[in-house]
């Protein structure tokens, strides 16, 4: 008798969690149209992978045999692209302060003399550090430049007094470094970002929809009504009014997925089942999220606040770009507060670093907390349902 | 003519009372303006990793691999945390997120290194976050080269009799002296902030003028009748006062609390501004045509932030980017305000640098207030007259429509 009370208010409020969904063109648009095209735009925007070319110019104030040798390399590097030689240091600031480049590099004059009678010739490369990630693709470029020429002027020097090449190469390079970077020997920069930024950029949708969806509720004042459908069981209205919302979302979401492992080629390292199976329970961690907020705060201005704080700022407590090592402990303690920071990390550990499933089990249980939290909580909302108040 | 201004004022009179009345949107002009930047640059303000915890394994044992892990632990990129015994616990630290590196140091190296050979050591590196990798790497590469440079010179004097002397090179940053992130990125940011909040806030506006239209018969009666030209830019300059005070403090005093590079004086800063403000203000009054209450616009328009925050250029440079998000980039004028504002603030430029940013903004001051002009004109206006008719043939049409979308009836 009680199943089949319960069945019957929950296919009730299904029914109309339905209506409602395909009634307003807004919720089509907002679940499925511009989140693909915003998830399609983040990888697009960086699908060449790795950063090349940086436009920097080159002041010769040597005008020698060994600097020209010099700007040769560097004209065939890939890091950098010589896009100006100036005249002279003034010349090459002021280029920088118009960003029509974004550093240089500076050989003084006498540079051939001072290496060939050992009087500590030196070279700089101003740098404009404003622009992170080229600034550092630069520095790369730059000092591999400068250690192939010291290469060449001591290869030349060595090998007049016989020595083997093995033994000039171990006095070249006494220490050689081997640089294993599991998951990403490319240094490909949109693996970073896509498979952090786009879920973290889905999840932004998922938090405002769901917010947007239970205020519309309470501002049209047609709460009631929504829990009378589910016999003023508040857990049923809820599941009832979201599910259907669920399986959009994780429809798009194994899309994304999709877009981001088969179409873009990002890491995906583990069984993919692993991922699949994840996606849905962020979608839901996320739904419960929102909800989560609007127990807090059950009213649909400060809610959708709420939500969109979080979903903005999670981009930058998650620690995606600065470590959570790194970062203020409070402000790492936060990014624990959200579904998004879970994701990540399971992805990285999942997709990433293929590692044991054994080792993310936390991250799994705690996306499923966060769906289980807001039912325990949702008698505040009821409150606000029965006695619809609304403040614009 | 005269007429015209008379308007004009009374659009920016009550433009100004709605924004104040309105708490959301004070919210969003003020309240915004005033924490997003301080929280932002609280989570990026330590600005560079130190003691990145890392975990050696010493196959060798001799004096000299503890040397190379003693002055490893000794940089300030990575910190030692523990030494493994062998590459499967290292791992296993690795997995637990115990440490984010591991530095293994083949059994031959010193016998290597003293036999005249390279001595060989590998490194494993976190790539879950790219900040980890390029400070493991920078640990390492200065440790070998000031220990290889020792040997360097040992082995290469009895051939070179002081004859020749390596390049030293230097790098010298300029603009973000401190090479710190939050300095990079923040200023970036910050005229991000204000442009979002500005948007925000108009689309706020607008959502409750159409939501008083369909209660009263598709009449606002807080609108002011003024022709067209006349509402779009009486507006505009509404916000352009009610802005001054959040762009002194965004653009001005926050890099002053948190120490970000301040090379530009208040003056230049706000100079660049005003053509800015005025032309998100145009835009705003653009897009507020898809806000049909004043809730949606955290749906319609808070995501399209991370759009514009990749399209200025911050995470991926602009000139890698394709033609097509190149163009698009141009469109929007953050990306224009915050290249001009990071050349100003952290390259020292004047505004006579940046004429190329200027110019372009004044010339989407133009774009958009055609646009706006054209959309309150030939979108709005006539759709408010459809309203009024259809009102007036059936009173609660427009009410009934909101019900019917909403709920299910």
């Amino acid at each position: 008798m009680l199943q089949g009370m319960v069945k019957f208010y929950f296919v009730e409020s299904f029914k109309r969690g339905m209506v409602q969904m395909v009634r307003r063109p807004m919720y089509i648009l907002m679940m499925v149209i511009i989140p693909l095209l915003g998830c399609f735009t983040l990888m697009d925007l960086m699908k060449a992978g790795t950063i090349r070319r940086v436009p920097v110019g080159v002041v010769d104030m040597d005008d020698s045999e060994l600097s020209h040798r010099l700007l040769r390399t560097m004209d065939a590097f890939q890091q950098v692209n010589i896009k100006h030689q100036y005249k002279d240091f003034k010349e090459a600031k002021l280029a920088v302060q118009c960003g029509d480049i974004l550093g240089f590099y500076y050989i003084p004059e006498d540079l051939e003399k001072r290496t060939l009678s050992a009087r500590g010739p030196v070279v700089s490369f101003y740098i404009n550090y404003s622009y992170f990630a080229p600034a550092s693709m630069q520095y790369k470029g730059f000092k591999t430049i400068s250690l192939l020429t010291n290469a060449g002027i001591v290869q030349t020097t060595l090998r007049t007094v016989g020595l083997p090449s093995q033994a000039i190469m171990a006095t070249m390079q006494p220490y050689n470094t081997h640089q294993h970077m599991p998951a990403n020997p490319w240094l490909n920069y949109n693996y970073y970002l896509s498979t952090s930024f786009v879920p973290c950029f889905f999840a932004l949708f998922i938090l405002l929809l769901t917010a947007f969806s239970l205020g519309t509720e309470l501002k049209s004042g047609l709460c009631r009504q929504w829990l009378a459908v589910a016999g003023d069981n508040m857990v049923l209205a809820l599941t009832g009014k979201l599910i259907p919302q669920t399986v959009v979302f994780t429809s798009v979401g194994w899309f994304i997925q999709w877009l981001m492992y088969c179409v873009y080629d990002l890491p995906l390292n583990c069984n993919p089942l692993h991922m699949l199976v994840a996606m849905p329970m962020f979608v839901m961690a996320n739904q419960g999220f929102a909800v989560l907020m609007f127990c807090v705060t059950p009213n649909f201005r400060f809610g959708s606040t709420l939500c969109t704080l979080m979903g903005m700022l999670s981009f930058s407590f998650c620690a995606f770009s600065l470590p959570e090592e790194a970062m203020y402990p409070w402000v790492a303690a936060i990014g624990y507060l959200v579904p998004m920071k879970y994701y990540f990390l399971l992805s990285v550990d999942q997709a990433v670093n293929g590692i044991d499933l054994y080792y993310s089990r936390l991250y799994y249980a705690a996306l499923v907390g966060f769906v289980v939290l807001p039912l325990v909580l949702s008698w505040r909302i009821k409150r606000e349902c029965l006695n619809p108040i609304y403040v614009p | 003519m005269r007429q015209w201004f008379l308007e004009m004022y009374r659009v920016w009179w009550r433009e100004f009372r709605l924004v104040l009345r309105d708490e959301g949107v004070v919210i969003f002009f003020f309240g915004v303006c005033a924490v997003y930047p301080i929280l932002y640059s609280l989570i990026y303000n330590t600005e560079v990793e130190r003691d990145e915890p890392i975990v050696v394994v010493d196959d060798c044992r001799s004096q000299l691999s503890r040397r190379l892990a003693r002055n490893l632990d000794a940089t300030p990129e990575v910190k030692i945390v523990s030494y493994a015994a062998n590459m499967q616990e290292a791992r296993e630290l690795m997995h637990r997120k115990k440490c984010y590196g591991v530095v293994y140091i083949p059994r031959d190296f010193d016998m290597d290194v003293n036999r005249g050979e390279q001595g060989h050591v590998s490194v494993y590196s976190d790539m879950s976050v790219m900040f980890r990798y390029k400070n493991m790497l920078m640990a390492i590469t200065n440790v070998t080269q000031a220990m290889g440079g020792e040997l360097q010179s040992q082995r290469l004097a009895p051939f070179t009799y002081g004859g020749v002397e390596l390049i030293e090179s230097r790098q010298v940053p300029i603009g973000n002296t401190g090479m710190g992130l939050a300095s990079a990125v923040l200023l970036f940011i910050l005229p991000l902030v204000i442009q979002q909040s500005m948007l925000l806030g108009i689309g706020m506006l607008h959502g409750g003028s159409i939501e008083r239209r369909r209660r009263n018969r598709g009449y606002d009666p807080m609108e002011e009748p003024a022709c067209v030209s006349a509402t779009v830019i009486g507006k505009m300059l509404c916000h352009q006062i009610v802005y001054v005070a959040p762009v002194v403090y965004v653009l001005h005093f926050t890099p002053m609390m948190f120490d970000f590079p301040q090379n530009s004086n208040l003056l230049h800063s706000v100079a660049l501004a005003v053509p800015f403000i005025i032309a998100v203000s145009f835009m705003g009054q653009t897009l507020q045509a898809v806000v049909n209450e004043r809730e949606s616009v955290f749906l319609l328009f808070a995501f399209t932030s991370v759009i514009f925050v990749f399209l200025v250029g911050v995470s991926w440079p602009r000139y890698e980017m394709s033609r097509f998000w190149y163009t698009v980039g141009d469109c929007v004028p953050s990306t224009w305000m915050s290249n001009g504002y990071v050349l100003m603030q952290s390259g020292g430029a004047t505004l006579s640098q940046i004429v190329h940013p200027y110019c372009m903004l004044w010339l989407q001051c133009g774009v958009f207030f055609v646009l706006a002009y054209a959309v309150e004109r030939f979108v709005s206006r006539p759709r408010y007259r459809s309203w009024q008719r259809k009102a007036a043939a059936d009173a609660d049409s427009l009410q009934r429509f909101d019900i019917i979308k909403n709920g299910v009836g």
